[in-house]
């Protein structure tokens, strides 16, 4: 415990006088009241007894538990036993009170001392794992980016240069294959790197975004109309509800996981029933679900889905359809909304829902 | 007819310039392009353009700055382009006196409806500064700017004064951006409040009753951060 006392500074030499001589002077006074109320002294070494053991548990260290109790054992003998206002160690039985309040003192400072030595390196174990999480999380976000760049970019060069190299001996049909890939793989990236620059607007400090109120029926169309731009085959069906609706968040942010999820659903899900995307409202909190009607999600990877780098490998190699990066920015962009999202499979096909807080006055007066 | 229409690109990435040239060339349009702001303005004096592409991210002179300068001779239609993120670098634009926005990237065929949307409203601007159209018609819905009158399928909608000076505004300016501070201040005037909630209430409000589906609207659409745009009109 040496060190205990070398790394207590001035601060806590003081706070722990102040607790000391608070809780004595308190137990002391109450003592007295106690006493000229029933005239009965007997109970007073327990009241005595108690502020010890505040002390030892709200103090640091042994030091103010053994003075209280050192103190408490005088007080006890000066004021509140035979003959009164005077110190007489000759009572019987005596030694006896004095080693008991020392010992219940020293105990309880060990065990609260104790325990808070725990709890530090408790907490101090939990950073450490949380640290090691976010790096784990940064490197498989790295992994899966350079990852899924580098394959449309991989198709995308070679292409191009296929068409450069040996042009004049394509059918025109194949060279217009050649180029829509071109496209579709240039499209693909620029959704990316879309997804990528949006968690930029997330805050690095406490990862958290600056929000306004935004009309939940204009982010939703917005999103859809974005979507339809890219993939115009796409069909969906939305509900809102009939109020109007202001939720605090980043519309672009949001729009992006709209947009993600929608895109997941549409490459996923293998159906050609519309996707469904539904907004509701209820316990302070915006609820978006966006559902399809395909085959769902294979059950081992739910509970990882939103982690990234979720395909294993057992998986295709077709990373174009593995959502990977755009699953787990959705979750990114909620958790900096202080919002949830999770993934589950219904009877036909699968859901996605994430929920938005709705603030202090969600509704427009 | 042989005049075609001048267009000056200012923009500093050849490839992007090379592509615009291209495609505008196909469809008959003259096209300019100046790799810097400078020689940019100077185009826009000698060259006298029809309209001009403005990438705001120049390395000589900033977007702002070409967009109040020319602002100052010419009302030459401006057409920006922008990055996706960073809604308030467009609203400046706007505000400055830009005309449009175009979000990089732009396929083509959304190029060139910008571009006919532009010239067709400065068009308008010069041939005709006083009389407006009489209607303007978009799949089903119909304005009547005489009798100040809504309809959508023939069947008339009920709306607020607020409401109809919201529609109509947008209706005239079919086709373009509007921001939220410009229809602030053309239906509540320079003095009202800056906060635009009123403005998105009374929208939601013409959604309800002028869209089939107001999550998925057909004719206003919504530019977040930014303003609204109502659909261009059948021709």
């Amino acid at each position: 415990m040496k060190h205990a006392k070398k790394r207590m500074d001035k601060k806590t030499l003081l706070r722990n006088i102040l607790i000391t001589s608070l809780i004595l002077g308190f137990t002391t006074a109450g003592s007295f009241a106690f006493y000229n109320f029933t005239d009965n002294a007997d109970n007073v070494a327990i009241l005595y007894i108690l502020a010890v053991v505040f002390t030892a548990r709200f103090t640091t260290g042994y030091v103010p538990g053994i003075i209280a109790s050192f103190f408490s054992v005088i007080c006890v003998n000066y004021a509140f036993t035979y003959p009164y206002f005077s110190i007489s160690f000759s009572l019987d039985g005596y030694p006896l009170t004095f080693a008991a309040m020392m010992i219940i003192a020293s105990l309880t400072s060990m065990t609260t001392t104790h325990l808070k030595e725990k709890n530090r390196i408790l907490n101090e174990q939990e950073k450490l794992l949380m640290e090691a999480e976010k790096e784990k999380m940064r490197a498989n976000l790295l992994r899966a980016v350079s990852h899924d760049l580098r394959t449309p970019l991989t198709s995308i060069i070679g292409t191009s240069s296929t068409y450069l190299d040996s042009g004049p001996s394509f059918s025109e049909e194949e060279k217009c294959q050649m180029v829509q890939t071109i496209y579709d793989d240039s499209n693909w990236l620029l959704h990316m790197v879309e997804n990528l620059l949006s968690v930029t607007r997330i805050r690095q400090a406490d990862a958290h975004v600056t929000t306004s109120l935004e009309p939940l029926e204009e982010v939703i169309s917005e999103a859809v109309s974005r979507l339809k731009k890219r993939l115009p085959e796409a069909k969906v069906k939305v509900s809102i509800p009939d109020d109007f609706i202001m939720v605090p968040m980043d519309a672009t942010l949001i729009e992006q996981v709209i947009i993600n999820l929608l895109e997941n659903g549409i490459y996923h899900g293998n159906s050609d029933a519309p996707m469904e995307l539904t907004a509701s409202v209820s316990d302070g909190q915006a609820f978006f679900r966006i559902r399809d009607h395909g085959q769902g999600i294979r059950e081992d990877l739910l509970p990882h889905i939103f982690d990234g780098y979720a395909d294993t490998p057992t998986s295709s190699g077709d990373s174009r359809k593995g959502m990977g990066i755009g699953l787990s920015i959705c979750k990114t962009i909620i958790m900096a909304h202080d919002g949830e999202i999770w993934a589950e499979n219904l009877p036909e096909g699968a859901a996605f829902t994430f929920t938005l807080p709705l603030g202090d006055e969600p509704y427009e007066s | 007819m042989n005049h075609k229409l001048t267009v000056i690109i200012i923009e500093d990435e050849k490839n992007i310039c090379t592509f615009i040239e291209t495609t505008l060339a196909a469809h008959d349009y003259k096209a300019v392009s100046a790799y810097s702001g400078k020689e940019g303005l100077s185009y826009i004096t000698s060259l006298c353009p029809d309209i001009v592409l403005l990438d705001l991210g120049l390395p000589d002179i900033d977007g702002m700055d070409i967009i109040r300068k020319v602002r100052e001779f010419s009302s030459v239609p401006i057409l920006v382009i922008s990055a996706r993120i960073g809604e308030s670098e467009k609203v400046q634009a706007l505000d400055a006196g830009a005309d449009d926005y175009i979000t990089k990237p732009f396929g083509t065929s959304e190029l060139l409806a910008r571009i006919r949307t532009a010239l067709r409203h400065s068009q308008m601007s010069a041939n005709a500064p006083k009389s407006v159209e009489a209607s303007y018609r978009s799949g089903d819905l119909t304005i009547n700017f005489e009798k100040r009158l809504v309809t959508i399928a023939d069947q008339e909608i009920h709306l607020t004064q607020i409401e109809y000076k919201l529609v109509s505004l947008l209706a005239l300016n079919a086709g373009k951006v509007l921001t939220y501070d410009f229809i602030i201040n053309h239906i509540w005037g320079p003095y009202a409040d800056s906060n635009n909630q009123i403005l998105r209430v009374n929208m939601a409000h013409i959604r309800r009753k002028m869209e089939e589906n107001p999550a998925d609207p057909k004719y206003i659409s919504t530019e977040i951060g930014v303003g609204y745009r109502m659909r261009e009109p059948d021709n």
